[in-house]
């Protein structure tokens, strides 16, 4: 089945550079609805409002980190099934492993190259 | 001088040592966060090492950023079938490479937290009050920030431990 590109996307990085770099990316990929959360708690407040079809999100912020917001989202009925892949600098093992057990559903490693995020996402989302 | 004022003078410069003492002692005392090995070999040692790798990764964004603009001046755009892709390509590159900053912030934050922490210990030896704000505790469910070059996984490694091996 085709990729929705219209599909809401919702990004969550406490730098704004990265929101911006990350939005761009997307909308440069041809995605057009994308919304921006600033940590877990605003993540999660957006993700009750609005019908998402992906999240991708850091790990390191306040006062909820990414792996906090992967945590609830995978133990909420309403949205557990919603991709999520985390966007970190944070690149030791444990914290992979971590994510994998908390059913994260692709890692990428920051700094990273437009060709990976698109990989990463057609690996979670299917071709588009 | 007679026998009383010299006792009084040994007692004075006895006192005088003793007090001498405690306040080298309380000086100690309050350096001790500075003096453990650990806050040596590890949060300073650590800090130092964040700030060169910073400054490397900061040179490569740059450097990555100035290649990118010096491209574009160089593409020829009376070829209009080429130099679109070819300004994308460049708009890529200068996007990827503004990752830098979230990175080095994050590097950076810990060299402030460990200066945070040198800057509190020297005022209070002073008798003074700090002037940075009191430095937050690391909340719990945060990690470490950037591996150091070299300790963290490359995104390969990620991919196959994703994929259940290793």
């Amino acid at each position: 089945m085709a990729v929705d590109m219209k599909m809401p996307i919702l990004i969550v990085d406490d730098y704004k550079t990265m929101l911006r770099i990350v939005r761009n990316l997307l909308t440069k990929l041809g995605f057009s609805e994308i919304d921006e959360a600033t940590d877990g708690t605003d993540a999660l407040a957006k993700l009750r409002t609005r019908n998402y079809g992906l999240v991708i999100s850091d790990w390191n912020m306040q006062p909820m980190t990414g792996y906090e917001l992967l945590q609830k989202i995978r133990s909420d009925d309403a949205l557990k099934a919603l991709p999520f892949v985390m966007v970190t600098a944070e690149s030791k093992v444990e914290n992979v492993i971590a994510a994998r057990q908390a059913g994260v559903n692709n890692y990428i490693i920051k700094p990273f190259s437009a060709e990976v995020l698109k990989a990463k996402l057609k690996t979670v989302l299917g071709d588009f | 001088m007679a026998g009383s004022d010299k006792l009084e003078l040994v007692e004075r410069l006895t006192n005088e040592c003793v007090e001498m003492c405690r306040t080298i002692l309380r000086g100690r005392k309050r350096l001790e966060p500075l003096l453990a090995p650990s806050f040596r070999t590890q949060k300073l040692q650590r800090a130092i090492n964040e700030q060169k790798t910073a400054v490397r990764e900061m040179e490569t964004a740059v450097e990555r950023i100035m290649s990118a603009v010096e491209q574009m001046s160089e593409i020829d755009f009376s070829d209009g079938g080429t130099a679109g892709l070819k300004v994308a390509a460049c708009c890529d590159q200068i996007m990827e490479a503004c990752c830098f900053q979230d990175i080095t912030g994050q590097r950076l934050s810990q060299v402030g937290e460990t200066l945070d922490l040198v800057e509190q210990t020297l005022a209070e030896l002073a008798g003074q009050e700090s002037r940075s704000a009191p430095m937050p505790s690391r909340p719990e469910g945060l990690l470490n920030g950037p591996a150091m070059p070299g300790c963290g996984m490359e995104q390969d490694a990620v991919d196959r431990l994703l994929a259940g091996g290793e």
